[in-house]
């Protein structure tokens, strides 16, 4: 299986002629054209999101911080240098505000895991098939902890990786590019956030066959 | 991943399946793993695990309440805040079209503890400087709203002071690195610049009078700026700092800090 092709982001509608390349894009943005910011947005929020929850873990958290970054961005646009990549740009400034975030809360990440889970309880029972019985209702909710636990610690560089080749099917060329640095080192924070998914999966039982079911 | 002749060993096939599952081979028929998979039972049983265990990793179960937003409104909502905060207009916060658990006596008692506060500013403010009516003339519209400007200004005009001496402390008296190599250690600062911009952006809700126009302009720049020293590096380069100083005198705002401000704390004081 191609790395989660029906579970990527859904494509973004480009509008009004805005040019789909992400530095001409954030050339509209920066001289406020009509509609560029709303497709700047609907183009990187749920890249963001993901990202966000990573660092909050947390669902309404990671959304707060996406739009309060992007109003960041936007009153930022002026001050963006096209050296660096518009995402590269965009998640560096999410990524200090999520900081700022975890900050102002003063517990680990690894608490606040706990506490996410606590604060939203049966939200598992929510998500699954109704016409699934008890027990595979409840090995689902136990794969969807481990692979939350499983993405959720890893360190932050590797978790960025993961997040954009997995779930956003971006190459490892893309993402070298947005995010400014090797491809070997793309490759080797990839291969080390991999192995670490798989190994604590297969640590805790957990079978892909079983999964999909 | 060429390896010329020499056949892998099972160390090293191990090694290089988490990868392989990103980047499978391109049909080439002699790729050395391929090779080694099919003559070697155990390593291909933990491809087989590792390729299942990957490929069960799905995005609804790594972020499970994402399919919950729409994202079309939250697109909208999302730029239209934006625009909102650089218009200078209040900021108010956008309800995300999600299911939130609420805690409705935390609301209740947050509400019930700002009324009280509201009300004993209001007495003591009254009780210091009495505001004179004109005799015959309608009562002053709105004085608990006032009076809530009036401290709304003065936050800001704070916190524009401080970000004043902000800036002047980043362009004028920067720290070096302890790399020796010449860059400029401004991580203090960025702290100082995240900081402020939560309370301007606090402040600039909270504005809105006619008059409030100029100081939450001024707002909105000294965010912009604020921002720009926060996507800086700790260690920055002193020509990094250049185009921070000539935004600041591009925009002469440190001056106009001075003005606004004064204005402000005078029209608190004649209020």
């Amino acid at each position: 299986m191609n790395p989660a092709p029906g579970s990527c982001v859904l494509p973004v509608r480009e509008e009004g002629g805005v040019p789909p390349d992400d530095f001409a894009l954030m050339e509209e943005v920066r001289h406020d054209r009509d509609g560029a910011f709303e497709v700047f947005v609907a183009r990187y929020q749920r890249r963001l999101y993901r990202l966000a929850w990573g660092y909050v873990r947390h669902h309404e958290d990671a959304l707060d911080a996406v739009q309060e970054a992007m109003v960041k961005i936007y009153l930022a646009r002026a001050s963006y240098r096209p050296e660096s990549h518009p995402f590269t740009w965009a998640s560096r400034i999410l990524a200090n505000h999520c900081l700022d975030v975890l900050r102002r809360r003063r517990v680990r990440p690894a608490e606040s895991l706990e506490a996410a889970q606590e604060a939203s309880p049966g939200r598992e029972l929510a998500a699954a098939d109704p016409k699934d019985s008890p027990e595979r209702r409840g090995s689902r909710a136990e794969f969807r902890r481990r692979v939350e636990q499983a993405v959720a610690t890893l360190p932050e560089s590797q978790r960025e990786v993961f997040v954009l080749r997995h779930f956003e099917d971006m190459t490892l060329a893309e993402i070298a590019t947005v995010r400014g640095c090797a491809l070997g080192t793309v490759k080797s924070s990839l291969h080390r956030a991999a192995a670490a998914v798989r190994d604590r999966l297969l640590r805790a039982g957990v079978r892909g066959d079983a999964a999909m079911g | 991943m060429t390896t010329g002749d020499r056949e892998l060993t099972c160390a090293e096939v191990r090694d290089r399946l988490p990868l392989r599952f990103y980047e499978p081979p391109a049909g080439e028929r002699g790729d050395p793993i391929d090779r080694h998979l099919r003559h070697c039972r155990a390593c291909a049983e933990e491809w087989e695990e590792t390729r299942r265990a990957l490929a069960a990793v799905r995005a609804e179960d790594a972020f499970p309440r994402e399919g919950e937003v729409d994202w079309l409104a939250f697109t909208r909502d999302t730029a239209a805040r934006a625009r909102a905060a650089a218009g200078g207009r209040p900021v108010t916060r956008v309800v995300v079209p999600t299911v939130r658990r609420t805690r409705p006596w935390a609301a209740w008692g947050g509400l019930v503890a700002v009324a009280a506060c509201l009300v004993v500013v209001m007495a003591l403010r009254r009780a210091d400087r009495p505001v004179p009516q004109q005799a015959g003339s309608a009562p002053a519209p709105g004085m608990a709203g006032m009076l809530r400007q009036n401290v709304a200004r003065e936050a800001a005009a704070r916190s524009l002071r401080e970000g004043r001496a902000l800036l002047v402390d980043l362009l004028q008296a920067p720290v070096r690195c302890r790399r020796g190599d010449g860059t400029l250690d401004i991580a203090l600062e960025k702290e100082r610049s995240r900081d402020l911009l939560r309370r301007l952006a606090v402040h600039r809700g909270a504005l809105g009078g006619p008059q409030d126009g100029r100081i939450a302009d001024l707002m909105g720049q000294m965010e912009s700026l604020l921002l720009q020293v926060g996507t800086l590096e700790d260690c920055t380069g002193p020509h990094s700092l250049d185009d921070l100083r000539a935004a600041i005198r591009r925009r002469q705002i440190l001056l106009r800090i001075d003005l606004v401000t004064r204005d402000a704390e005078g029209g608190t004081s004649r209020a």
